[in-house]
């Protein structure tokens, strides 16, 4: 036989493209064949008349050989799909309610779905830009050494340790390491200096990554080490940006005073670590000067490419065998750190991949999110299916009308689909119009360091993923009802006027609201912990009063000390002079800046040692006295610094009371002495401070130790002032009281003390605030899909309920009667659901805080307001039950 | 012999009667087509001559034909079919097949 071949297709594309001109010929043909014939029987003598009748008759019936040709072409069922599509068209129009409501459910579920699983794919799923990043693995505790001239007192301690150095070496593990940090440098720009994000990195870091310079060079060898040329290399958008895009390869730029070359400039849209703007070299070892992008410490990221064939496992063991090694020789007075160090690596792991180190915790949120929009998505598609059930079974008297007629069945579930098809596309349509908005809102959730190197975009897989269950829900339950009405009995139907329903629909319907039921009061419970955490997080003791607070930070990395105080106490004075401003102070860390800040380990003077006891270690803080006085932390003993405890007075500080209660629980700590870090002189308590929460609101609580500012001095500042001012205003003038110190002076983080913190809940606020959302959409879907099935239940029974009043029955009888029909669903979806919810808070556990899995109000409240929803739901229905007229009910049949 | 008394084409010889036709003439139109095969068959065989238009679109998009516009005699607007290499294959073998079952046919009727 023939197989049909490229240019038989291409014809029939012409067909397809030319179908007019082609049937114009067609005609035209036809035409001429019956004027030839018509001629031909006059040339034999019929009459003009005749011969024209004879010869139609002779050519057949011409609509019929149109359609044979049409036929041929391929072009019918094209014909038919535009009619079906008209007419599924006509039939939406006409129930605009129906098609909103689907297109409105099928698009929340299409639309939050793609956007959660467009953050994940950023998140989680999408390979690190760099080669072969499955190699990349970061190693936990592994640091830079200091060079003997910058650490001499730690010099003898730090033998018993694994340094880059060491892993260096390990060339059968690695195949390459390198260390990179994130921090922060002022830029001489002319009047307006620039505080820039820089990554410290080491020599070889790019092209470890597998990144490379898109002009210029990598750092050499020589840059790499200690007091090494001074290079940098910039990132594309900060030399397009700031610097104006012009040829500045080996012109130089002036980083905290130093002049630096630039060597190179990295490829659009690299950015790494944390949106990067510009990198210089982490020497290795470290000096003094690697510090200066940072607040007391090297904040680095030790990471290395696995060397070919070696798994992660494999790494990770015989990294942590290395560290025993190492650790059991120290027998000096440090060894009792070890336990602590290598109990710390053995619960993590020495070598984790590195993009899971980058998302870090944000890890389980989204995996949780996830499954709150696949649990939003199924009641979606539930809902849906519902709705389209409910649909075909009032279209079914039509449906078996039109069979009766002569519709072809096939024909008939082909309109059902033309129209669950429409119905599903412009949901998927208008879920790609949502998914952004959403996506907007998680990525306030992304890492920050994943920030940049990987940023969350519309994934359009997961839109694909998300309509095409939504077409398949459609196509599933549009098309299966049509084809039982239409094979039904016509003249039956069309007797009992559709009433006698087919009971399979109607279980389904029945088993569709109870999943539907069961998987909302999932989530309204997961909703319910979430809010319930977040109000305890947020209802935390913080030790403070944020309100009316503003800050500023900024970085005098190379004043000397005497010049830097100066700078502060002008700006201090300034502001103190300002009438409107209540107070002003100075620290070197603000609180929950999200950045973890320095502990170091303290002893009380009195202590008596008993060996096995671990060592508390403390914050380190500097604060000056109008510090504490600004951020309401109460004095609660003694007293506060005043500028009398500067640096030729005899060291003091003031700790926090779980410090106070951790060195002397049974005494009065001011007077006493403590040693700090196991070297310095003793120092003084002059006074004891509330607790205030450093690190997280959500993390617990450390000892702290604040010591003076004008004794320690900071490089590194914090200013704060408290006004009822306008924020706005108030910021103004902490810009303007550092501009008049120190017009060179740049500044970065200027906002209110509110926004420090409302930064530090984003991510929890973030995930409360979308799961809430999917929790609060599920209810509105739930109760539309109760009002639904009763209100279907009370047309289907009108006649019933007309009898049952011409008969006695109260409306108190009969809205009974209407409760019972979904009385049975509603408890049966609840007690699922709840039971599900149990079993299932566990996994959401690790994001609650303070709130038990299993919290009994969360568990009471949630399938309370689902009753009283769908009681809501109920109402309507059963007062148009309750007001059945019992004559119109006789007067219809 | 009345027109009515003339034998219908069987069902699917159609197309190969087309072929046959145009095997041997070197263009024809469709009216052309359909006078060829009732004069090819003595007059026996009728074709219900509408039907030779659908045939004929079939054949075209099968490629075994090439349609061309041109004038009639009378001056009139005709498309001429030609046969294609490809048709001309095809009616070797549709005739061989029709012959393969028409012998077959044959040795049923014919008594033994």
């Amino acid at each position: 036989m023939h197989r049909p071949n490229v240019l038989e297709m291409m014809r029939r594309v012409r067909y397809l493209v030319f179908r007019g001109r082609y049937s114009a010929d067609l005609e035209e043909e036809m035409r001429l064949h019956i004027a030839l014939r018509e001629a031909k029987l006059v040339e034999r003598g019929a009459a003009p008349v005749d011969a024209h009748d004879t010869a139609l008759r002779r050519f057949g019936n011409r609509t019929n050989l149109r359609a044979r040709s049409r036929d041929i072409w391929g072009l019918n069922w094209l014909d038919d799909a535009f009619a079906d599509i008209r007419f599924a068209f006509r039939r939406l129009r006409a129930r605009p309610g129906f098609a909103l409501a689907t297109i409105l459910v099928a698009a929340l579920g299409i639309g939050a779905t793609t956007a959660v699983f467009s953050a994940i794919d950023a998140a989680l799923i999408r390979p690190l830009p760099f080669a072969h990043p499955h190699e990349l693995v970061t190693l936990r505790l592994i640091s830079v050494p200091l060079e003997p001239a910058a650490a001499p007192s730690l010099s003898a301690e730090t033998q018993h340790y694994l340094y880059l150095t060491d892993v260096a070496k390990m060339h059968d593990l690695f195949s390459g390491v390198g260390e990179y940090a994130s921090g922060g440098l002022n830029m001489e720009n002319g009047p307006r200096p620039l505080r820039v994000n820089v990554g410290v990195v080491t020599a070889h870091l790019f092209a470890l990554l597998g990144v490379s310079p898109e002009r210029g060079r990598e750092f050499t060898d020589e840059e790499g080490k200690p007091h090494g040329p001074r290079a940098v290399i910039l990132s594309d958008a900060f030399w397009r940006g700031p610097l104006g895009g012009d040829d500045v390869l080996g012109t130089s730029i002036r980083l905290n005073g130093n002049a630096y070359t630039v060597v190179g400039i990295m490829p659009p849209s690299f950015n790494f670590p944390n949106e990067s703007q510009l990198w210089i070299p982490l020497p290795v070892p470290m000096t003094i000067a690697t510090f200066a992008p940072f607040r007391g410490y090297v904040p680095s990221v030790a990471f290395a490419r696995l060397a070919p064939g070696v798994s992660i496992d494999e790494a990770n063991g015989q990294l942590l065998s290395r560290w025993r090694q190492v650790l059991h020789q120290n027998t000096g007075p440090t060894a009792k750190y070890d336990e602590r160090t290598l109990r710390e690596l053995a619960a993590g792991h020495a070598v984790r991949p590195l993009q899971r180190s980058l998302v870090g915790d944000a890890r389980r949120a989204f995996v949780i999110l996830s499954g709150a929009a696949i649990l939003l998505l199924l009641i979606a598609c539930a809902n849906v299916a519902s709705m389209l059930l409910s649909d075909a079974a009032a279209r079914r008297p039509e449906i078996a009308l039109r069979a009766a007629l002569g519709a072809s069945q096939s024909r008939m579930v082909r309109q059902v689909l033309a129209e669950s098809v429409m119905l599903a596309s412009a949901g998927a349509a208008l879920g790609r119009a949502v998914a952004p908005a959403v996506l907007g809102v998680l990525r306030a959730m992304m890492p920050e360091h994943l920030a940049g190197i990987a940023p969350a975009q519309l994934d359009l897989r997961a839109l694909a993923f998300a309509a095409a269950l939504a077409l398949g829900t459609g196509l599933a339950f549009g098309s299966w009802p049509a084809a039982i009405a239409a094979r039904a009995n016509a003249a039956e139907m069309i007797k009992s006027g559709g009433r006698g329903a087919t009971s399979s629909l109607g279980s389904a319907r029945r088993i569709l609201m109870t999943a539907e039921l069961a998987l909302t009061v999932m989530l309204l419970v997961g909703s319910g912990l979430m809010i319930r955490s977040l109000a305890r997080v947020l209802d935390q003791r913080m030790g403070m009063n944020p309100e009316h607070v503003g800050t500023l930070e900024l970085s005098m990395p190379d004043a000397p000390r005497g010049i830097e105080m100066a700078k502060v106490h002008a700006m201090l004075s300034r502001l103190a002079a300002e009438p409107d401003i209540a107070s002003a102070g100075v620290v070197n860390d603000l609180p929950l800046r999200g950045q973890g800040g320095i502990s170091i380990a303290v002893t009380a003077s009195d202590a008596v040692k008993t060996p096995g006891d671990s060592t508390p270690f403390a914050r380190y803080l500097v604060a000056n006295g109008g510090y504490f006085e600004t951020m309401g932390i109460r004095l609660l003993r003694g007293r506060l610094f005043t500028s009398a405890d500067d640096s030729l007075a005899p060291p003091v500080a003031v700790i926090s009371e779980t410090l106070a209660r951790t060195l002397w629980p049974n005494a009065d700590p001011v007077g006493k002495t403590f040693v700090v870090g196991g070297f310095q002189p003793p120092r003084t308590v002059i006074g004891v401070v509330a607790d205030v929460r450093e690190q997280t609101l959500d993390g617990s609580v450390l000892p702290e130790m604040y010591f003076s500012l004008d004794g320690s001095g900071a490089p590194n500042l914090a200013l704060v002032a408290r006004s009822t001012m306008p924020p706005k205003a108030l910021l103004a003038r902490l810009r303007d009281a550092v501009r008049a110190a120190d017009p060179s002076q740049p500044v970065y983080n200027v906002r209110t003390m509110d926004d420090v913190i409302a930064a530090d809940v984003v991510p929890r606020r973030t995930n409360t605030t979308l799961i809430a959302m999917f929790g609060a959409i599920a209810l509105a879907l739930a109760a539309f899909g109760v009002y639904a099935v009763v209100s279907y239940g009370v047309t289907r029974r009108a006649r019933e309920f007309g009898i049952r009043a011409a008969v006695g029955a109260t409306g108190r009888d009969i809205a009974a009667l209407v409760g019972r029909e979904i009385a049975w669903i509603l408890a049966l979806g609840l007690t699922l659901g709840l039971a599900a919810a149990w079993t299932l808070s566990r996994v959401l556990s690790a994001l609650l805080y303070e709130v038990s899995g299993h919290d009994v109000a969360t568990f009471a409240l949630a399938p309370a307001v689902l009753l009283l929803s769908a009681l809501v739901a109920t109402l309507g229905p059963a007062r148009r039950a309750m007001r059945v007229d019992p004559s119109d009910v006789m007067r219809a049949e | 012999m009345s027109p009515d008394a003339r034998e219908e084409i069987l069902p699917g010889t159609l197309d190969m009667l087309i072929l046959k036709t145009l095997a041997a003439r070197h263009e024809l139109h469709g009216f052309g087509i359909a006078e060829a095969i009732e004069t090819g068959s003595g007059d026996v065989l009728r074709v219900e001559e509408g039907s030779l238009y659908p045939a004929l679109q079939r054949l075209l998009i099968k490629g075994w034909l090439r349609g061309e516009w041109g004038k009639t005699a009378e001056n009139r607007r005709a498309r001429y079919y030609r046969l294609t290499a490809a048709g001309r294959k095809q009616l070797e073998a549709e005739v061989a097949s029709y012959r393969r079952v028409s012998l077959a046919i044959e040795r049923i009727l014919s008594p033994a």
